[in-house]
């Protein structure tokens, strides 16, 4: 391009002398179409005139149009007519040719827009632009996707008026949509670890895409079903999209070949497949399409990702590189979403099948039970019917009974369990004598044992302490034990004992029988698993005895071992703690206690034996109440109790009685009240006269109870007479005797009495019955709101028996009689359960009294279950949310602490040390503040299985998980009043198998950022710089922190350095790549290269081989530090900036030649130059100075202002200087780089503290401050202070020892020195009244040196001084 | 090790005995300096010590001189001005500049 003067000048040369066809030659130069159209034209016919009379500006622009390659218009006069280049031809499309033509008229359709800009152009003979307007054009074949930037200048002429416009035109079609694939990238890359399911994956790549549809109009994924091995669509963009394979076509996308190649597969043919297909905005329907496998980590399904591409680009390499990038997005999307739903089946299905198997349990063994009462009810009551049925009927009955019974047996111990895994069993600790308790319990079996011909023996000495047992459980333990042994001896002994070990109470139970496999052994007290070699007395049994055992045992806090050999017998050993309570202590009286279980146990166990009879009558009612034992029960089965303060009488009455009757004998009226409200008899006979509560009273009291109301009751009585008898039955007895009477007539009576109630009572008992069996608790309560009747499952339910009956509104349970879906209650042993009631009014018949009956049922499991979802979802939230992993752990512990009400929940980790760390949501703050007992039971984590929570005795509940860092362990302190149950346990696992998935992706994307990281950091440049240098990088595209520019510092041979700033094409990840290349080259070449203009020359070569890497520009120097010479040359790269201490400022322009790469064997050269003592070198690349609507000689001046103002400041501060200060408003739109060094390099010099050695320091430094350029008298005055201080750091280092050196450091900005003299021993302060020589010269320092300041410490004395520069 | 130090004696035309000096003063050698002052003191009169040969010279070199500063005068160059001048020397005995 020539300067317009020079042209003007040619073209006023030519007019004088040149024919006209060389006229015309010279103003419209070269043979390119438009050259040879303009020759051509009709110019005198034009608005335009003959050329030879345009303006010199006119003459200009035309020329510069159409010797330039891009596209250009020149628009003259008044009707704005029409010229322009070669190169605009394509954007004018079919307008072509129209030159000469009124602009308006050219482009008619957008002059809405452009017009406006031209007449501002004209008006204000001020240039405007317009940016990256798209313009669709053909010029490779098919209609493009373009963007061009317009700029429009004003074009003068002769006289200076403003009479057309120029305008240039530039392409950023690459830069738009650079752009915008990149926000895409972004946008998938946001929503990683978002999802749930992979459907959820694939539908957030499909919304994700659906914003993208200018780079992929459609989108579809696929993947592979499981069930029928297709593939199936999973998702597409724009939604909904599933376009059809054209019949008679070549097909549909060929997913299997990509899944079978295992990479991305073109399809060029998709108009011919598919026809039309979403163009994403374009005119044309897609042409080309990449099919593109997914590769999924963790296994989950085979998935293909199609990608359509834009009919409006090309499908080229970095089209295909972009959508390959869509592809391993969508595929890390669905990888994440895997994993993630791996995990929470998991989680969920141990949860799932623990609650099944509770349920499971707790249904059959209510199913069971009403069936069974059913049996025996109406057996009691056959046998009643028949009181002599004849040995084959009552044979036949006792068949049934004692099935009915073990299947009782059974179904009670199912139940048991149920109750175990609800949580619902809460043992009633109390003191017991445990030899005495089970002494008793084996000595129920001594008759089965004899009768098997085998040894008993019962060795249990009392114990010096009390052990905590429940005596019911205890019983189930010890029972269940020996009816094993008894099963699987045939010979030799049984022998139980009890000892005191240490601090446990060890009960044994061995025998001599047939033994136990050693490889059964580890299975043994696992529920439901039997031994099957076994031989035994009997193959009854369901396998669960030894299991319940084990889980009672387990409730005591005691252990259960088994030793066994074979063919030789058995001893199975159980521990437990001796005087402490492994829970609450039971308060208030024991609950009535019978031996129906040692019954049903020792009834199964005698029917193994030969004969088969057991020693028990069948037949008998459970005996009930602790007044004493009771005697044995008649066949009749009627329950009797008597009440007689006289022992004789007493002992009279139950020999007439006990043949047929069940006798219960108490010797006053209250103990036999007592004894009818808990366990209502079919009749009460009592004495009238007695202390306390005689019987007339008695009578009235057991009418008063809705309970007891229907027992008949006979009053006996020494008092005769009408008046007696009638007072007796006006209270309501229904028999009085007289005493004496004879045994024939009471027995009479009796009987009679009996036969009456039981048809009178039938109903009632039933009605008894009914309600005892139902599973739901059932209570009576009567118009004052007492609670008068209630039912077994009530007690079950609340702890309240009918013992105490009645129960007074004042009660602290449930004392509201309305109908609610759940409400707290408390139970009498503390704990809260929660309770649904139903209820109802109704009259009395009787009484006429409005009576209230309701029903409860436990929610309590549905309560919680409840609670429990809501915390999963919670957890879910608060986990998807959190960002890093200890946030996830806080969260997660603070979460479970809410859940279980828990005291507190700590989440402890443990270094490569072993050292534990502690986070705890709760009171504590360090482990060592940890009692030990808590500290043991975490560390035992450690050692223990993943996910599964251990509870470590009751109250406790800890949990080992996989964490990054390696094992965490979370341990909760529970609330005492809360069971933990094996939902609870589920629900843990669940919700900790949800934090290990959490952990791991967040673990997983900060490992990825910090890799993202590490390597733009690699590409970006030197992090440490030596001392005197700085540098600063600011990417255009954020979050990168990488772009097209760089810079770099090389150590060199001979002590030089290299420095080289650059500056790639564009900026984002694609110019950081190959900027990252050039400045790798860059680097070798240097380091092999003689100068700099020879290293860039070699560039030249290694840049014409990179895609992107031509037209770089670099700036590249070698600078000596000894002596501030810098030998640089520059590749079209802005000129490096030297501002002198003076404030001068010199712009290094020479050894300038072009970008990289542009042309062959470009002359390289290399220009030198000195830097001053404390002037600033600056190299920056142009985002640091570029602005728009700016020449860039402006910005460079401005940045050259910036370094000479900031000449004061150390190097290091004034980068961060300029790189705030030179942004614009908005931010840097362009990559910016820059490097500082400030001469000479700060001085640093370590030696020992040895008085020989001041010298050469003094040298040193005397060399130093002459590359600062300093006056010589200066550099005395600053070698007298630095001595001094130097001297005194000798004398305190030698003092100390000669092992701290001392160390003298310096800098210099243009305006100020500052020195630092750092010595390893103590400062002496000067004595007073010293004279100047001998206070250490520390008046020489504050006479030549501006600021003084002597910091003494510990370890040695630090003294600064600053020199402040005159000019 | 001591820092280099050179001494030579002379007298003036007046026969005031001359000590001159040159190298650096500093700790290292200060005591040299100062057996050599004491040394090339003459029984009466003073001694003329001549340190426009010496670049440097710290307290304890200050020291030396101040010790015997009723009985000598001093030369000094300008890489000395400062030292002497702050030093107070100037104030006890004559100091002469010499101007190179």
């Amino acid at each position: 391009m020539l300067p317009v003067g020079e042209a003007r000048a040619r073209v006023s040369g030519m007019r004088a002398g040149g024919s006209a066809a060389t006229v015309l030659e010279l103003l419209f130069p070269g043979d390119s179409e438009m050259a040879r159209r303009m020759r051509a034209h009709d110019w005198d016919g034009s608005a335009l005139g003959d050329p030879a009379g345009w303006p010199a500006s006119l003459r200009t622009a035309c020329r510069i149009c159409l010797t330039s390659r891009f596209p250009m218009i020149v628009w003259w006069g008044p009707e704005l007519s029409f010229l322009y280049n070669d190169a605009y031809l394509p954007l004018l499309g079919s307008k072509h040719p129209a030159l000469g033509k009124p602009g308006e008229q050219v482009w008619a359709e957008i002059w809405p827009i452009i017009g406006p800009m031209l007449d501002s152009v004209l008006s204000t003979g001020q240039a405007t632009w317009s940016e990256d307007l798209l313009l669709p054009m053909n010029r490779h074949g098919y209609w493009e996707e373009t963007y061009w930037t317009y700029s429009y200048s004003p074009l003068h002429d002769d006289a200076g008026t403003v009479r057309g416009v120029f305008t240039a035109v530039s392409e950023t079609t690459e830069r738009v949509i650079g752009e915008r694939r990149l926000t895409v990238l972004h946008d998938l890359g946001a929503r990683a670890g978002h999802a749930r399911s992979v459907a959820e994956a694939c539908e957030l790549v499909a919304a994700a895409l659906g914003r993208a549809g200018a780079d992929v109009p459609l989108a579809a994924v696929y993947l592979r079903d499981d069930a029928t091995g297709e593939l199936v669509l999973a998702a597409s963009s724009p939604l909904g999209a599933q376009p059809a394979p054209r019949t008679g076509g070549p097909g549909g996308w060929p997913l299997d070949e990509a899944i079978a190649l295992g990479q991305p597969v073109r399809v060029t043919d998709v108009r011919a497949r598919f026809g039309d297909l979403p163009a994403g905005g374009w005119s044309a329907s897609p042409a080309q399409a990449v099919v593109l496998p997914l590769a999924f980590e963790t296994g989950g399904p085979a998935g293909v990702l199609v990608a359509a591409a834009s009919a409006g680009r090309a499908l080229d390499e970095a089209y295909e590189s972009f959508l390959t990038l869509v592809g391993q997005q969508t595929a890390a999307l669905v990888t994440g979403a895997v994993a993630y739903q791996a995990q929470q089946r998991r989680a969920e299905e141990l949860a799932e099948l623990d609650r099944a198997k509770t349920v499971f349990f707790s249904n059959v063994s209510h199913e069971f039970r009403t069936p069974l009462s059913l049996i025996t009810g109406p057996l009691e009551e056959l046998r009643a019917a028949l009181p002599d049925p004849g040995a084959a009927v009552a044979r036949e009955l006792d068949v049934i009974d004692r099935n009915a019974q073990r299947l009782s047996k059974l179904v009670n111990t199912l139940l048991d369990f149920s109750r175990l895994e609800a949580g619902r069993m809460q043992p009633r600790f109390e003191a017991a004598d445990l030899a005495a308790l089970t002494a008793e319990l084996a000595s129920s079996f001594r008759s089965a044992m004899d009768r098997a011909g085998l040894a008993f023996e019962v060795d249990c000495p009392p114990l010096p302490e009390p052990v905590y047992v429940d005596p019911e459980l205890w019983e189930k333990v010890v029972l269940n034990l020996l009816s094993n042994a008894l099963k699987f001896t045939f010979q030799g002994s049984v022998r139980v004992g009890v000892r005191v070990s240490g601090d446990q109470a060890v009960t044994e139970v061995a025998d001599t029988g047939t033994g136990i496999p050693a490889a059964e052994l580890p299975r043994l007290f696992e529920r439901f698993h039997r031994v099957a070699t076994a031989r035994a007395r009997s193959h009854e049994g369901s396998g669960i005895g030894l299991a319940l055992a084990a889980e009672l045992v387990a409730l005591h806090g005691g252990e259960i071992t088994a030793a066994s050999t074979e063919g030789a017998g058995t001893v199975f050993t159980v521990t437990l703690p001796l005087g402490r309570s492994p829970g609450r202590v039971a308060a208030g009286p024991a609950p009535a206690r019978g031996l129906g279980a040692t019954r049903a146990y020792v009834q199964e166990a005698e029917r193994w034996l030969p004969g088969g009879e057991s020693a028990w009558p069948v037949d008998a009612g459970e005996p009930a109440g602790p007044a004493g034992p009771a005697g044995p029960a008649a066949r009749d089965g009627a329950r009797v109790l008597l009440a007689d303060d006289n022992a004789d009488m007493r002992e009279y009455l139950q020999r007439l009685l006990d043949p047929e009757y069940q006798v219960q004998a108490v010797a006053d009226g209250q103990a036999a009240l007592d004894q009818a409200r808990a366990r209502p008899p079919d009749l009460v006979i009592s004495d009238v006269m007695m202390p306390g509560r005689d019987g007339l009273s008695l009578v009235v009291a057991l009418r008063a109870d809705p309970v007891t109301a229907g027992v008949p009751v006979m009053l006996l009585s020494a008092r005769a007479g009408q008046e007696s008898v009638i007072e007796g039955l006006d209270a309501g007895a229904d028999e009085y005797l007289v005493k004496p009477f004879a045994a024939a007539e009471l027995r009479a009576r009796v009987r009679g009495i009996l036969r009456l109630a039981q048809v009178r009572g039938a109903h009632a008992r039933w009605r008894t019955a009914m309600i005892d069996s139902m599973q739901e608790a059932f209570f009576v309560a009567d118009q004052s709101g007492a609670i008068v009747e209630v039912n077994s499952a009530f007690t079950r339910l609340l702890g309240y028996g009918p013992g105490d009956l009645p129960y007074t509104p004042a009660q602290p349970w449930p004392p509201h009689l309305s109908t609610e879906p759940a409400r707290p209650a408390r139970h009498r042993d503390g704990r809260l359960v929660w309770i649904a009631a139903s209820i109802s009014q109704a009259t009395d018949p009787q009484t006429g009294q409005r009576m209230t009956v309701g029903t409860l049922r436990d929610v309590t499991a549905e309560h919680y279950v409840g609670q429990r979802q809501t915390a999963v979802a919670a957890m879910g939230v608060l986990l998807s949310e959190a960002e890093t992993v200890p946030e996830a752990v806080t969260g997660t512990i603070w979460e479970i602490r809410e859940i279980w009400h828990a005291r507190q929940v700590l989440a402890v980790t443990w270094d490569d040390t072993g050292e534990p760390a502690l986070a705890a949501a709760g009171p504590a703050r360090a482990w060592d503040d940890l009692p030990e007992a808590a500290r043991d039971a975490i560390s035992a984590l450690r050692a223990g299985p993943r996910l599964r929570p251990a509870t470590s005795g009751p109250g406790a509940v800890g949990i080992a998980l996989e964490h990054p860092g390696g094992l965490l362990a979370l341990w909760a302190e529970l609330d005492p009043d809360r069971p933990f149950a094996s939902e609870d346990e589920a629900l843990l696992t669940q919700l900790c198998g949800y934090l290990v998935q959490a952990l791991h992706r967040i673990h997983q994307s900060g490992q990825q950022r910090e890799a993202a990281l590490a390597l733009q950091r690699a590409i970006l440049g030197p992090a440490e710089l030596p001392p005197g240098f700085a540098a600063r990088y600011e990417p255009a595209t954020r979050p990168l922190e990488v772009g097209g520019d760089w810079y770099d510092i090389i150590d060199l041979p001979d002590g030089r350095t290299g420095l080289v700033v650059g500056d790639c094409v564009g900026h984002g990840l694609a110019a950081a790549t190959v900027m990252g290349q050039v400045r790798s080259a860059g680097r070798a070449l240097l380091l092999r290269e003689t100068s700099p203009a020879r290293a860039l020359a070699a560039l030249d070569q290694f840049a014409a081989q990179i895609p992107g890497a031509a037209c770089s520009t670099v700036f590249c120097g070698i600078l000596d530090p000894a002596t501030g010479r810098l030998v640089y040359s520059s590749a079209g790269h802005p000129p490096a900036i030297v501002a002198a201490a003076d404030g001068g400022i010199t712009l290094l322009e020479d050894g300038r030649s072009a970008s990289l790469a542009v042309a062959e064997d470009l002359a390289r050269s290399d220009a030198e130059c000195v830097l001053p003592g404390r002037s600033t070198l600056l190299l920056y690349t142009d985002g640091l100075v570029e602005r728009r609507r700016q020449p860039l000689d402006e910005g460079i001046m401005r940045a050259a202002a910036a370094v000479q103002a900031g000449r004061s400041a150390l190097a290091a501060d004034l980068a961060g200087q300029l790189m705030a200060g030179l942004a614009p408003a908005g931010g840097y739109e362009d990559d910016a780089a820059l490097l500082l060094y400030r001469h000479p390099v700060p001085l640093e010099l370590t030696f020992p503290a040895d008085a020989a050695q001041l010298a050469p320091a003094r040298r040193a430094l005397r060399h130093w401050l002459t590359q600062c350029g300093l006056a010589t008298r200066t550099i005395q005055d600053v070698l007298v202070a630095a001595g001094e201080a130097c001297a005194n750091a000798v004398e305190h280092g030698a003092r100390h020892g000669a092992s701290a050196p001392v160390r003298l450091a310096a800098t210099a900005t243009a305006t100020d020195l500052r020195l630092t003299v750092t010595d390893g021993g103590q400062w002496r302060e000067p004595a007073p009244g010293a004279t100047a020589y001998r206070g250490h010269g520390i008046p020489f320092m504050r006479a030549v040196m501006t600021r003084v300041a002597i910091a003494p410490g510990q370890n040695g004395t630090v003294v600064n001084m600053e020199l402040r520069i005159s000019s | 090790m001591t820092t280099d130090l050179t001494f030579s004696a002379g007298q003036r035309p007046d026969g005031t005995p001359v000590l001159a000096v040159t190298g650096e003063i500093d700790m290292s050698n200060a005591g040299q300096f100062g057996s050599a002052l004491a040394g090339a003191l003459p029984e009466r009169g003073r001694l003329a010590v001549d340190l426009t040969g010496v670049g440097y010279l710290d307290t304890s070199g200050l020291a030396q001189l101040f010790r015997h500063a009723q009985r000598i005068e001093v030369t000094v160059g300008d890489m000395l001005a400062t030292v002497v001048t702050i030093s107070g020397l100037a104030d006890l005995t004559t100091v002469t500049r010499a101007t190179a």
